[in-house]
């Protein structure tokens, strides 16, 4: 992770042979018609040369299209080096020569940007141009007419180039609303599992795996069930010798009001979802019944795998019910679990030294599959032969939506596309603190039908088994034939904090999974009637691409 | 009247305006909202228009007058008579009996402890021992703490890995039971001052003549305590019972900051679950009438206290 520029197009090296025609603080024009933009010690100072013409025609030396326009862009709180909010403030003194405009970073409390995001746009404060947004509030911004359409300012060729080509489907489609564009590339989100691979194939433990489980222990586990095995085994011994204590199974981060709902939609999706070529009642789906908006999430695949999640949790330590991703992962980093399924940001953090003890041994893999699911149209279990993992987009794939109050849409859009462009894109998804995870096609191996190199990886810093299993993984997951659908219809953070409330109170003993998971649906009823039951059906059926 | 006369009303103008705009005015809309279904639909057009200079003439650049971007909305607001639904939801809503449950338990666990240690701690001080005004000081300072912060600082403090309090072994933030508990040790922290204070100004008022006559009588100690003071406080008891009801009731920082409500809604009282409803899920209509609910409910707790009031300093 400390010599980044070399992997990026073009090099520093090639710029200064180059020539600099107009050097400036942060941006150098260069005489043989590329640009260098550089970065400042949180990105190792890194140099991004890239040609003029990616950055549009409206930028070029002695251009400033914005100059004395402000723009204000709110992101969750987590400072100059934090996850989402870390790469504006990188990029912000770039933009602000490169334009002659002024950037305003709102950084509010995750737990508060929705309301303060929807205050202004139903008020029509106007207060701010940009949100950085999960793709789950779409449904309350795009509908409503908050959000601004960039598909005029994509085609104009005037700002950044970056393209929705480089995403998988199933992450485009997150970016967009029925065919039009909102979303400005930045981050790719789904959950896939980290394992300590060194703990896994020690012959000692392998040895005695097999003879307290009967079969040999896989690696990874193709099913959830040989993972709560292993995560058995493992959990209240010494298998990591960087301290004296025991060490854990699976960690989870499960604080209410936090992100612990997205560990049981990843995990649930293979209980739940029904395989089948196009989205029909019953297969494909996950959330609610296509045909009347009747919730599912209390089906018995769902209430099975909260009972699976449940038992996972005993796997752990006790005290994750109240963690949020920061202390699971570091639980994760300092080895203390064998496992851990979250986001990205735990590959690249695993190579941050000051961060990880468990660099060149953290291997990661897409989620396993549950061996038997749901059949919502025999209304019976049905045991798989070979596993089926279900691929998934849980999270916020958290990215810039320009405000249809933005008095300066050209501008907004202008210093969003700046971190789109594909170097700038590579460069941070490698990095683990900023919060940005790979999911493009330049960020996945030559060998997986990307177009990065494993040696870029290792010339950041990366060990190059972990790169490899790692960007194989994020690769297997978006492109899974069978995903889980994504919800983002108008409630959606409605329905996720009280499925998230139910959640908790199971992981924490307080309900059965059947209560927590009937109280959601009863709940969940509620907010559809409280909506308009057919405005709900019409969204929902629109986003998941369900045709009666 | 002469205008001498009038002008009292110019200086009382700003105050009314204040309250006006800022207590009527929200009360009045919140019930509003509370009685109907108020929908807001925005319609924006974007118009370029000229930048003008400090003398109002349009600035040119390249020959051309430098246009800046106006985005224009007209808000479209329609509301539809609900009557009382929201308040029948109120009453049939199982998120709402949660958290009165919550609330009820909150109140049960840390009021009467503040009030007792309250009391006790007024004792200790109503003597004479060393370094008493620096103590006095210092048993204070809770008071003036934000609740916010008091919050996050207790949440490092009860956190289960490797906290201060780990060595307990006591779930204090993982278990639904232990994590109320644990927002009750919090409000006592920061409140049995308050009672403390109060109490030991009223037992400072007490006159020495009525420890004398009781030793005089043959009181013991507990006979002073049992016999007279505390009937003698027994006002000022009611009136920080009163006070504290009154505040507990709208308890929301300590669990926002510490539990988040959770886990599950163990923590969640019934104002962070008004919040919730109004401004996370914007159903605006609802969460007035939980506003109401509670103001109805601390409206009579207030009343108590000022009849107490009467009937203690007439």
């Amino acid at each position: 992770m400390r010599s980044v520029r070399a992997l990026l197009v073009g090099t520093a090296a090639s710029a200064l042979l180059a020539g600099s025609a107009a050097a400036g603080q942060y941006v150098d024009w260069n005489a043989d018609g590329t640009v260098t933009l550089k970065l400042g010690p949180e990105y190792d100072n890194a140099r991004i040369t890239v040609p003029q013409s990616m950055l549009g025609s409206a930028f070029g030396p002695g251009k400033q299209p914005f100059k004395d326009v402000t723009i204000s862009v709110t992101v969750n709180g987590a400072g100059p080096k934090g996850g989402i909010s870390g790469p504006l403030y990188s990029f912000r003194p770039i933009w602000e020569e490169l334009s002659g405009g002024k950037v305003n970073i709102v950084e509010l409390p995750f737990a508060e940007h929705y309301t303060k995001m929807m205050l202004d746009l139903r008020n029509g404060t106007g207060q701010y141009d940009a949100f950085m947004v999960g793709a789950f509030w779409y449904g309350d911004i795009v509908p409503a007419g908050y959000g601004y359409q960039i598909d005029d300012l994509m085609k104009s060729g005037k700002y950044p180039q970056w393209s929705y080509d480089v995403m998988p489907p199933s992450l485009k489609t997150l970016h967009q609303w029925e065919g039009k564009s909102y979303g400005v590339l930045n981050d790719a989100d789904g959950q896939v599992l980290y394992y300590r691979k060194s703990a896994l194939e020690n012959p000692e433990h392998r040895a005695a795996f097999k003879a307290q489980f009967g079969y040999d222990m896989p690696v990874p586990p193709a099913t959830w069930q040989q993972l709560l095995d292993i995560s058995k085994y493992f959990n209240g011994k010494n298998w990591d010798k960087n301290d004296p204590d025991p060490d854990s199974g699976t960690v989870l981060h499960l604080k209410v009001g936090e992100q612990g709902h997205y560990h049981f939609q990843s995990l649930s999706a293979s209980f739940v979802i029904n395989p089948g070529d196009k989205v029909t009642r019953t297969q494909n789906v996950y959330w609610f019944d296509p045909a009347d908006m009747k919730p599912l999430i209390n089906s018995p695949g769902h209430v099975k795998a909260l009972e699976f999640l449940q038992e996972l949790h005993k796997t752990g330590p006790a005290a994750q019910v109240g963690w949020s991703l920061g202390e699971a992962w570091d639980y994760f980093l300092r080895g203390k679990a064998v496992f851990v399924f979250s986001w990205g940001d735990v590959g690249a953090l695993c190579q941050d030294k000051a961060r990880s003890k468990i660099q060149g041994d953290c291997a990661a893999a897409m989620l396993p599959s549950s061996n038997e699911y749901w059949d919502f149209a025999k209304q019976a279990w049905v045991k798989l032969d070979k596993p089926r993992q279900v691929g998934n987009t849980t999270g916020g794939s958290w990215h810039g939506v320009i405000s249809n109050y933005s008095a300066n849409p050209e501008a907004t859009y202008s210093f969003l596309s700046l971190m789109a462009i594909p170097p700038v894109s590579k460069l941070m998804a490698m990095y683990g603190w900023d919060g940005v995870d790979p999911g493009f096609s330049y960020q996945f191996l030559q060998e997986d039908g990307g177009t990065a190199t494993l040696d870029e990886y290792v010339k950041a810093g990366w060990d190059p088994n972990d790169a490899k299993t790692y960007t194989k993984a994020y690769k297997d997951l978006f492109y899974a034939p069978t995903t889980l659908t994504y919800l983002r219809i108008p409630g959606t953070f409605e329905y996720w904090d009280i499925l998230d409330k139910n959640l908790s109170a199971a992981m924490s003993g307080a309900k059965s999974a059947k209560q927590a998971l009937d109280d959601t649906a009863a709940a969940w009823e509620g907010v559809t009637n409280r909506i308009g039951r057919d405005k709900q059906l019409e969204d929902y059926r629109a986003a998941i691409g369900y045709k009666e | 009247m002469r205008w001498t006369g009038r002008i009292r009303f110019l200086f009382l103008a700003p105050a009314v305006a204040w309250v006006l705009a800022f207590t009527i005015f929200p009360l009045g809309y919140s019930l509003y909202l509370a009685f109907f279904k108020v929908e807001q639909k925005v319609e924006i057009k974007r118009v370029q228009q000229p930048v003008l200079d400090e003398r109002g003439q349009p600035v040119i650049e390249d020959g051309q007058p430098k246009m800046r971007n106006v985005v224009l909305r007209e808000n479209v607001t329609t509301s539809t008579f609900i009557g009382l639904d929201n308040f029948r939801r109120l009453v049939s809503d199982p998120q709402v009996a949660d958290a009165v449950r919550v609330t009820l338990v909150f109140l049960l666990l840390a009021v009467p402890a503040e009030l007792v240690l309250g009391f006790l701690l007024a004792l200790l001080f109503n003597r004479q021992i060393m370094g008493r005004s620096v103590l006095r000081a210092i048993m204070i300072l809770p008071i003036f703490a934000t609740p916010l912060a008091v919050g996050y600082v207790f949440f490092t403090i009860f956190y289960e890995v490797g906290g201060p309090l780990a060595w307990t072994g006591i779930p204090w933030l993982s278990h639904p039971g232990w994590a109320l508990v644990s927002v009750a040790i919090v409000d006592i922290w920061q409140w049995t001052p308050f009672c403390f204070l109060v109490i030991l100004a009223a037992l400072q008022g007490v006159p020495d003549d009525l420890y004398e006559a009781a030793q005089i009588d043959g009181a013991s100690n507990w006979d002073m305590l049992t016999k007279v003071l505390v009937p003698l406080l027994t006002p000022t008891f009611v009136i920080v019972l009163l006070i504290r009801l009154a505040e507990a009731l709208k308890l929301f920082d300590i669990p926002f900051a510490m539990t988040g409500g959770g886990p599950g809604t163990a923590t969640q009282p019934y104002s962070m679950l008004a919040f919730r409803t109004g401004l996370r899920f914007f159903d605006l209509g609802y969460a007035s009438a939980m506003a109401y609910g509670l103001l109805a409910v601390v409206m009579v707790v207030i009343m108590l206290f000022f009849r107490r009031m009467r009937e203690s300093y007439g």
